[in-house]
């Protein structure tokens, strides 16, 4: 069962664990969370557990478009020469 | 145009700023699929993208004078997509957590994240933690969804998430994590 209550040390890697997944540190921060992260294993199980949602992020499906949905637009477009200046 | 060859969106867009008016649908041929997926996961209707997607081309088709061209085609459009999302969800000002009716929806596609590596179980646990991970996502605020559907989704980088929202580099990151802090705050019970 996990500990409720975060200890300060693991409060502080676990509020830094997103900028961290993004490569947002120098090489010696990185390696100290690194560390952390070796040694203790509710972080690690923090840490896996956000990088499993980014992945899901970034698996977010695509949803069908209509075969008509470009000849819906171009019958809204007009057909002057409106607001097209450079 | 030339129907068989590709051409870059400043290419199109010059055609069009020339008088090309059909050239116009090669820019929605190229963009719509990512435009309407971006609106519909903003607004969780899908009847609602396909219209707030239509109005957002017609809109950049009637200011595309005021383009710039030193930005990509993409971020202007998505910035206008941003923007006209945000100000329909202002509108209505109603939770937007549909994601029952979706799943009821036969015309729209599975959501099922398919892999050949997974066994059904798996698989059957992944499509389970998209569709909490789509509810969570339904929960934020529009503007924290927005910085997550453009990082994740249309893989924006932190620099053209800045120019599409209009907020500096630093808050952008700021936010962006902070949205992941409560998406994982929110699915601690599915984990």
């Amino acid at each position: 069962m996990k500990d409720p209550k975060p200890s300060p040390r693991c409060t502080r890697i676990l509020s830094l664990l997103p900028r961290f997944i993004e490569n947002d540190f120098t090489p010696e921060e990185s390696e100290e969370i690194r560390k952390h992260l070796e040694a203790c294993a509710s972080c690690r199980e923090e840490y896996a557990s956000m990088t499993r949602l980014l992945e899901t992020l970034d698996a977010l499906p695509a949803v069908g478009v209509p075969a008509t949905f470009k000849d819906a637009v171009m019958r809204h477009i007009p057909n002057a020469e409106k607001g097209k200046k450079r | 145009m030339t129907p068989a060859r590709v051409f870059t969106d400043a290419e199109i867009v010059e055609a069009v700023l020339k008088g090309d008016r059909e050239a116009f649908g090669h820019l929605v041929e190229r963009y719509q699929k990512g435009l309407v997926t971006y609106i519909y996961h903003m607004v969780h209707n899908y009847e609602e993208a396909l219209e707030l997607s239509q109005e957002v081309f017609v809109k950049a088709y009637e200011s595309l004078g005021r383009y710039d061209g030193q930005y990509k085609f993409s971020t202007w459009l998505y910035k206008i997509a941003g923007n006209h999302a945000i100000d329909h969800l202002r509108r209505q000002k109603i939770p937007t957590t549909s994601i029952q009716e979706r799943e009821e929806d036969p015309d729209l596609p599975d959501l099922a994240l398919e892999s050949a590596t997974l066994n059904p179980q798996e698989a059957y646990q992944n499509k389970m933690l998209l569709v909490e991970v789509q509810k969570a996502l339904s929960g934020l605020p529009p503007s924290y969804r927005q910085l997550i559907l453009l990082r994740h989704f249309a893989f924006r980088s932190y620099e053209e998430m800045a120019k599409i929202t209009g907020m500096p580099i630093g808050t952008v990151k700021n936010r962006i994590f902070r949205a992941r802090q409560i998406l994982m705050e929110r699915l601690k019970d599915f984990r």
